[in-house]
């Protein structure tokens, strides 16, 4: 029977971690706290070290606490991280999102900066500023930088936040092998901008019930009973991540897989890892191909999703191409998968706006932590409501105490 | 034939590959491809240098892959794809022709019918001239733009 509005509103009867109230994803005021107490605190995935291989190489990168970064390889081939900001005059110092240069000027005055931040060259110097100001006194903002699982430049906004490998822990300790078996490379990256909040959309890597919208996951591994694919478990690690076993991918269930027999060293054939990290960032690493999720929220109903693909660096022109054809059939933006699924994150994104009358979100499926369980999806919101001070089923709680003190 | 009317069909060859898939006519599209044909789309991600190759089949891959296309879930608001011809060269020795257009790929939503731009980029085709007839043997769709959004199954 249908619901009228106080019956499709009312709290479902399950504990408070099986479902999550609907403004968690839609409220811009929960949004610029999670910001400030979230985006701000952790350790982000900036960009892969293959991306800066050479001295003076540098990448921006759009930080999800609001600020504007620019990487980069100093002479010394040490990796850091800057404010992309010119402290003379507050200008955008890089604008293009990758080069080379052996010092970083700034378009506006030409101040120029070396790879450790440093001012090295201001025009005129003496001349305008005497003793008052000179190149000693001023240079870039650096900003918390590690490399680390496999060759990823990790960012941190935080001057006083644990080091990266305490914020991890050991969720991608089951990867490590595969992470570390070789120099690894990017081959793909880019975005698409979607108008949905930014956890709906981690949330379909952490829960695989949802294979029924994925007609290519149901051939090639649920309806296969030899595949392991019922088998897979979830590991929940502290900080709210989590990580799924491997399984037995048949690919050749599906026709036109297009896919051929390579593999990934280290990993068995056809297996298939994924690790999910707190607040927005997956690996997942499938048979031939290593993809890297990562999020840029803007608001709560926008974000710049980050699609990197990476191969090894020792691979030959063909076995890359083999790589691509392997991604290209499920991922990227004409993939089977990631179309479906990015589908319905937008749809989740359209139906659970701001304003609309939405119902609690379940989170209640329970199967002895395997991969129908949706103990991913839960382990992260009781994070999430460690990190923001709120329950993500009751996040208003404290707002309603303190009015009816008053 | 003359010169003249050599680009002419070659340039309605192309019109009609974008009509056959504007009507999501996918064996209409493959009836105007060569057997040989081979489907690839890319674009450059200055982010790190490199080429992307998104899509990469022969005539056999995309055979199937079409013949999948009804079981999945996917976007069904309409793509229309307007090309121009922009270079043609003709190979005579190996029967050939490389056609370059540009194309800018647009998308109009079925509820309530607003149009926006998808995509922009080019179309490097070879075609075949082979017993008087083109045929589309090579379709290179090399894309400007990177954010398509949620994506589409659909060739461009």
């Amino acid at each position: 029977m249908s619901r009228n509005s106080v019956q499709w509103r009312q709290r479902p009867q399950l504990p408070s971690t099986h479902y999550a109230d609907p403004s968690i994803y839609s409220d811009p005021d929960l949004f610029e706290q999670e910001r400030e107490k979230i985006f701000k605190k952790v350790w982000w995935l900036a960009v892969h070290e293959s991306e800066l291989p050479t001295p003076g190489d540098f990448r921006t990168y759009r930080h999800p606490g609001d600020a504007q970064l620019v990487i980069v390889r100093g002479e010394d081939m040490k990796i850091r991280t800057f404010l992309n900001i010119c402290p003379h005059r507050g200008n955008l110092l890089v604008y293009t999102p990758s080069g080379n240069s052996k010092n970083l000027v700034c378009i506006f005055h030409q101040w120029a900066f070396n790879g450790k931040g440093d001012c090295v060259d201001i025009p005129r110097e003496k001349a305008g500023y005497q003793q008052r100001v000179c190149r000693n006194d001023v240079a870039l903002k650096e900003v918390r930088t590690e490399i680390g699982y496999g060759g990823f430049v990790w960012v941190n906004l935080d001057d006083n936040a644990p080091g990266l490998a305490g914020e991890i822990g050991g969720a991608l300790d089951s990867m490590l092998p595969e992470l570390e078996a070789e120099p690894m490379e990017t081959l793909w990256y880019y975005q698409a901008r979607l108008k949905t909040n930014f956890k709906l959309i981690h949330d379909t890597n952490s829960e695989f019930y949802h294979d029924y919208l994925h007609i290519y996951n149901r051939i090639t591994g649920m309806l296969k009973p030899d595949s392991g694919y019922f088998q897979r478990k979830y590991t929940a690690f502290p900080g709210g991540h989590a990580s799924v076993g491997s399984m037995n991918v048949s690919y050749e269930s599906y026709k036109s897989s297009g896919r051929g027999q390579l593999g990934w060293p280290k990993l068995a054939p056809n297996g298939w890892k994924l690790v999910d990290l707190f607040p927005c960032i997956t690996f997942n690493l499938r048979t031939s191909v290593l993809r890297i999720d990562s999020y840029i929220p803007l608001a709560p109903d926008d974000v710049i999703y980050e699609f990197r693909l990476l191969g090894l660096k020792s691979d030959t022109p063909e076995i890359r191409r083999q790589r691509e054809k392997d991604s290209a059939v499920i991922w990227g933006p004409f993939g089977r998968n990631l179309h479906e699924d990015l589908l319905a994150s937008s749809g989740q994104g359209m139906a659970m706006a701001k304003g609309s009358e939405t119902m609690y979100v379940l989170q209640a499926r329970e199967e002895d932590l395997t991969i129908h369980d949706e103990v991913g999806m839960r382990h992260y919101l009781v994070e999430w409501s460690r990190r923001m001070g709120r329950s993500s089923a009751d996040p208003y709680a404290s707002e309603r105490v303190a009015a009816r003190a008053a | 034939m003359t010169q003249t009317v050599d680009r002419r069909e070659l340039e309605e060859l192309v019109y009609e590959t974008c009509a056959r898939l504007d009507e999501k006519d996918l064996q209409g599209f493959l009836g105007l491809c060569d057997p040989a044909f081979a489907y690839k789309v890319s674009a450059y991600a200055p982010e790190v240098r490199r080429e992307m190759t998104w899509l990469d089949r022969d005539r056999a891959e995309i055979e199937e892959f079409f013949g999948m296309l009804p079981k999945h879930n996917t976007d069904r608001n309409p793509l229309s794809r307007h090309a121009q011809v922009t270079r043609v060269r003709m190979d005579a020795a190996r029967q050939r022709a490389e056609v370059t257009s540009t194309v800018q790929i647009f998308r109009t939503q079925l509820d309530g019918g607003a149009t926006e731009l998808f995509a922009v980029g080019r179309y490097l085709d070879t075609i075949s001239l082979q017993a008087g007839t083109p045929r589309l043997l090579a379709r290179h769709v090399k894309l400007d733009t990177r954010d398509l959004g949620w994506g589409t199954h659909l060739p461009l």
